[in-house]
């Protein structure tokens, strides 16, 4: 082996989720290659979005080589199968979006052209019935995928838990593993005059903390990649029109545990749901275009099902993302690189995505190839862009014409590459096919016939068996899930089996 | 309330080769109903999927779907294993290095992103990582197909299928016949347009005229069909693929190996398929050569000589005419690419079959997907001329698509892009690059992982080694038993 390279010196500005989820991943899976040090001012909040999650995050904690049961005790997580949306199509209708598959393939066609065909003979029942995922979160049951290939193995698992938990966790976690942490404000950035990169962070008290490479996770302020470097913001307001959640917790109103995360369309926005071990997180994420802060906090208190645990407080956003995420010696990573509101549970995705791709690649050495920063921007911009698509068409697939918002997002023009999948939708009942970034063919089907967006012909195949051997068929898939969901424990008693997992009493 | 589509009456499938033959299959299978003729029109010695005799591990799966089993191929058109390629000379004189197949990853783990954080490279794996399970066993050979549903030690090990080309088409003939599939044999002579960008029929030479619902253009190089279509257009891939003479030797000898080769000589290519017919040998040159050379070259004397252009049609579906394989890219035969390009659009056409009244946007999906097909071939193709070695001989080219990014992050950091539509996994197409000469950079994570960590991937390795050789039967030996043994039922 050659020679260890010179650690390079990573400082990571801001002490939130995604700064101390940077500091963690490079400090812990670059040991002797990068030495990391951390700023954060006390005076400074954070935002601690993201409350809920994405199964990857699973793979974040294991890389880390962090216990999972630890992990959910310090955060108060409980399990997410996946998120229940509720009038977003129109009022009075909801389905759930699974970590999870909808019955199976057959003789090479897609299971929802089944169910179309069923459904044009008045003999499917909702899509969710043929999806154990489903099933179980609307059972409130839980318990962890099989391996192998059986049906038990058809879906997967992430946690909700406590944004304002898992920053400290993590950043004990990064302490650990030797980040170097800073306390104080940072009043100016030094940089050198000739390759404009950034050299140094002066801190109120007058300190220079010097580096090689700058991770910005100061949160919207964008210190430095927004700031400094000027880097542009492609602002998608237009799409995407809420900036301010109004967020309160509250207790629990019945002893049944959630598996999954309820969004409910709201005149002006959606608002969450999210079961914690000891509460209930909620939330209002309006636009404020259309709706007071005032007005917000007033529906978010009235709207909660169980006795409020503190005042409503207000968080502001815009949707957007830089230009480029990765600019000089600078990279964004969270809300400093990009933000997508909460719907979809992104948000900590989002961060670890950029967290991977920085370590796939890192300037070992200290010298950034150009060439490694143009593909870093390629894949966040890839990223964030597909995200983006299919937040939009929770707004767009609506009937809902009974506020300003919903008249606005329903009409709205949608980005050309959601154009094109929606047609595709429509014309054939199919789904645009990528297999890198988030989001695969289950989710949009779930999206689409949730929302009541029905194509106009499906599978030419689906006609040729007779509806009532179909029926007997998907009836038998049906049997066979609830069967299954039937041997699985509920949600609480599952997670209350193993002491370490689970929190002191708040 | 949607509704299904009204499904295809009738589908003509220009071309009599094994791919035309498949397609014609498959189509009859997904859609009973509809009536499906083939139009064999003269073979083109150019058309090297429908000449191959092997393909990629795809097409094992699309045999299987179509009801091909892969013991008929075996026992009925002199059917054998490929576990690996072998690559000598692409980095210089001397230089060697093996591709195997498939690759050690949870299926859930599919993206980029999700297999990083699933999976570290350790240093020094490097390509044996997914290779050297298969490349043990061809060394001793030693393999049987893995029983199915099983976890065996030799469960993660992917092959290719080899066959006689003439025998494999009988077989498939077999099936079309067993399914009610049509046949006519002609020459196309004139295109009949309908409305809009639609071919309403095709008329063959003496003939009458065929009409259809779709019609898939399995002609071969010259696309006959697709050439024909007012709006074809063809995107020329010249510039950065050198080949341009193509020599073909009689069968030589048979071989029993469990490898094949592909060997850059001082004058071109040499591609060796080992068959129980014989070994296939084709030579690629930039430039014609003087027989004796390909002579001593091929080691007969060509009974063959193809020129080529290589490019691919713009866009492969237009209206409602599909080319598929030879028909929708022309390149050169260097590894079996033409025969898995030719299965992989046809498996992308049966999950997007459409019905009697096409749609734009499923037309425009297709052809993306499509394109991203062709363009990944294209792409690994150029790989193999941006060495020194092949640049000596057949010239510098310039590198198409991301062809340049991708030998920059391979040899930088180690790091394969994720590319949609791909015809290799990462991990082949790690071992790819490496056969070809070139030296993997050590992924930043890899750079920190311990001695420990190095010595305890080996001994993993080394125990699952012989495990697999200790549960593979001998080749030849099994090969023998298979073939003699009186078909099932």
């Amino acid at each position: 082996m050659g020679e260890a390279p010179q650690p390079l010196r990573v400082v990571v500005l801001g002490g939130g989720t995604a700064g101390w989820m940077t500091a963690a991943g490079i400090a812990k899976l670059l040991p002797g290659i990068a030495s990391v040090a951390l700023v954060e001012s006390e005076e400074i909040g954070i935002v601690g979005v993201g409350e809920a999650t994405l199964p990857h995050i699973r793979g974040f904690v294991e890389k880390l080589g962090i216990d999972e049961a630890a992990f959910m005790k310090a955060t108060h997580a409980t399990y997410k199968l996946g998120i229940d949306f509720r009038d977003f199509g129109r009022i009075g209708e909801s389905y759930i979006h699974p970590f999870g598959s909808f019955g199976e393939e057959v003789q090479g066609v897609g299971f929802h052209h089944w169910w179309l065909e069923l459904a044009r003979h008045g003999l499917a029942r909702e899509i969710g019935d043929y999806s154990l995922a489903v099933a179980a979160a609307k059972a409130n049951r839980f318990r962890p995928p099989a391996t192998g290939d059986g049906l038990a193995s058809t879906y997967g698992y992430a946690y909700q838990f406590d944004a304002t938990l898992f920053g400290p966790f993590m950043r004990d976690f990064a302490r650990e593993v030797g980040v170097e942490r800073h306390e104080g404000r940072v009043v100016s950035v030094e940089r050198d005059a000739q390759s404009g990169d950034v050299v140094a962070l002066v801190l109120a008290d007058g300190r220079r903390i010097m580096g090689d490479l700058f991770v910005d996770c100061s949160g919207f302020r964008s210190i430095l990649l927004g700031q400094e470097l000027g880097e542009a913001w492609e602002d998608w307001t237009h799409w995407l029109p809420c900036d301010r959640a109004a967020a309160m917790p509250c207790t629990h109103a019945t002893p049944d545990l959630r598996p999954y995360t309820t969004a409910t369309a709201m005149p002006a926005g959606w608002r969450w749901q999210i079961p914690l071990q000891h509460r209930m997180g909620n939330g209002y994420v309006f636009s404020s275009a259309h709706l007071s802060e005032e007005q917000a906090c007033e529906a978010i208190i009235a709207a909660a099902e169980g006795t409020p645990l503190a005042d409503p407080r207000i968080l502001k956003f815009r949707p957007g993302r830089r230009a480029r995420s990765w600019s000089h010696n600078v990279i964004g990573v969270g809300l400093a690189s990009g933000f997508l509101e909460p719907l979809e549970s992104t948000s900590i995705y989002l961060a670890q995505m950029a967290i991977t791709y920085l370590i796939e690649l890192f300037p070992v050495g200290g010298t950034i190839d150009p060439r490694d920063r143009d593909e870093f921007n390629r894949l966040v911009d890839m990223e964030y862009d597909r995200v983006r698509d299919f937040l939009i068409l929770h707004y767009h697939a609506t009937t809902r014409d009974d506020s300003e918002f919903w008249n606005h997002v329903r009409t709205m023009q949608v980005p050309d590459s959601l154009a094109g999948k929606l047609e595709l939708w429509r014309k054939a009942a199919r789904i645009e096919k990528y297999s890198d970034g988030l989001f695969y063919d289950a989710s949009w089907i779930a999206v689409y016939l949730g929302q009541g967006m029905l194509p106009e012909a499906h599978d030419p195949r689906t006609a040729m068996i007779a509806p009532d051997a179909l029926a007997r068929a998907t009836e038998r898939l049906r049997m066979a899930v609830t069967g299954e969901v039937a041997t699985m424990p509920g949600h609480r008693d599952f997670l209350m089996r193993e002491a370490a997992r689970l929190a002191e009493a708040a | 309330m949607s509704a299904a589509r009204e499904p295809l009456r009738r589908v003509a499938v220009v071309g009599g080769g094994p791919v035309g033959i498949l397609a014609a299959i498959a189509l009859r299978r997904a859609l009973p109903g509809c009536e499906v003729v083939v139009v064999g029109t003269p073979a083109s010695p150019a058309a090297f999927a429908d000449t191959s005799p092997t393909a990629l591990p795809f097409t094992n799966k699309l045999h299987d779907r179509l009801g091909l089993a892969e013991i008929d191929v075996v026992r009925e058109a002199g059917g054998s294993y490929r576990l690996v390629t072998r690559y000598a000379g692409w980095g210089g004189a001397g230089q060697a290095g093996t591709l195997a197949y498939g690759e050690v990853l949870d299926p859930a783990l599919k993206t980029a992103f999700a297999r990083d954080w699933g999976r570290v490279r350790l240093p020094g794996e490097g390509a044996s990582a997914a290779g050297s399970l298969a490349e043990a066993l061809a060394e001793q050979g030693r393999f049987a197909p893995p029983p199915p549903g099983e976890l065996t030690p030799i469960s993660a090990v992917d092959y290719a299928l080899r066959w006689h080309p003439a025998a494999y088409r009988a077989l498939l003939i077999r099936h079309a016949e067993a399914l009610g599939v049509g046949y006519v044999q002609g020459t196309l002579d004139r295109v009949e347009m309908g409305s809009g960008e639609d071919v309403a029929a095709i008329g063959l030479a003496g003939q009458g005229m065929i009409a259809a619902d779709l019609f898939l253009d399995c002609s071969g190089p010259q696309a006959s069909l697709l050439a024909a279509h007012p709006a074809f257009a063809f995107t020329d891939w010249s510039a950065s693929l050198p080949t341009r003479h193509i020599y073909r030797a009689p069968p030589a000898a048979p071989v029993l190996a469990l490898e094949d080769r592909l060997t850059l000589t001082e004058a071109g290519w040499v591609s060796e398929v080992a068959g129980r017919d014989g070994v296939h040998r084709m030579l690629g040159t930039p430039a014609p050569l003087p027989v004796e050379t390909v002579t001593a070259l091929l080691g007969a004397a060509p009974n063959a000589v193809i020129a080529l252009t290589p490019g691919r049609a713009a866009a492969p579906w237009l209206g409602n005419v599909i080319a598929l394989g030879d028909a929708a890219a022309r390149f050169e035969p260097l590894g079996p690419y033409h025969l898995d390009l030719a299965h992989r659009q046809l498996a992308l056409l049966l999950e997007m079959l459409p019905g009697r009244a096409i749609t734009s946007h499923e037309r425009a999906e297709y052809n993306r997907r499509s394109v991203l097909m062709m363009e990944g071939v294209h792409e690994l193709l150029a790989l193999h001329f941006a060495g020194i070695a092949a640049q000596r001989v057949f010239g510098a080219r310039e590198l198409p698509g991301r062809v340049g990014e991708v030998i920059d992050q391979f040899l930088r950091r180690g790091r394969i892009q994720f590319r949609e539509e791909a015809p290799l996994l990462s991990q082949e197409q790690f071992a790819l690059l490496v056969a070809l000469g070139w030296s993997p950079g050590l992924p930043p994570v890899a750079l920190c992982a311990g001695a420990a960590d190095e010595a305890h991937a080996r001994s993993v390795f080394a125990n699952d080694v012989r495990a697999a050789l200790a549960f593979a039967p001998p080749y030849a030996q099994w090969l023998a038993q298979a073939v003699s043994s009186a078909p099932a039922g």
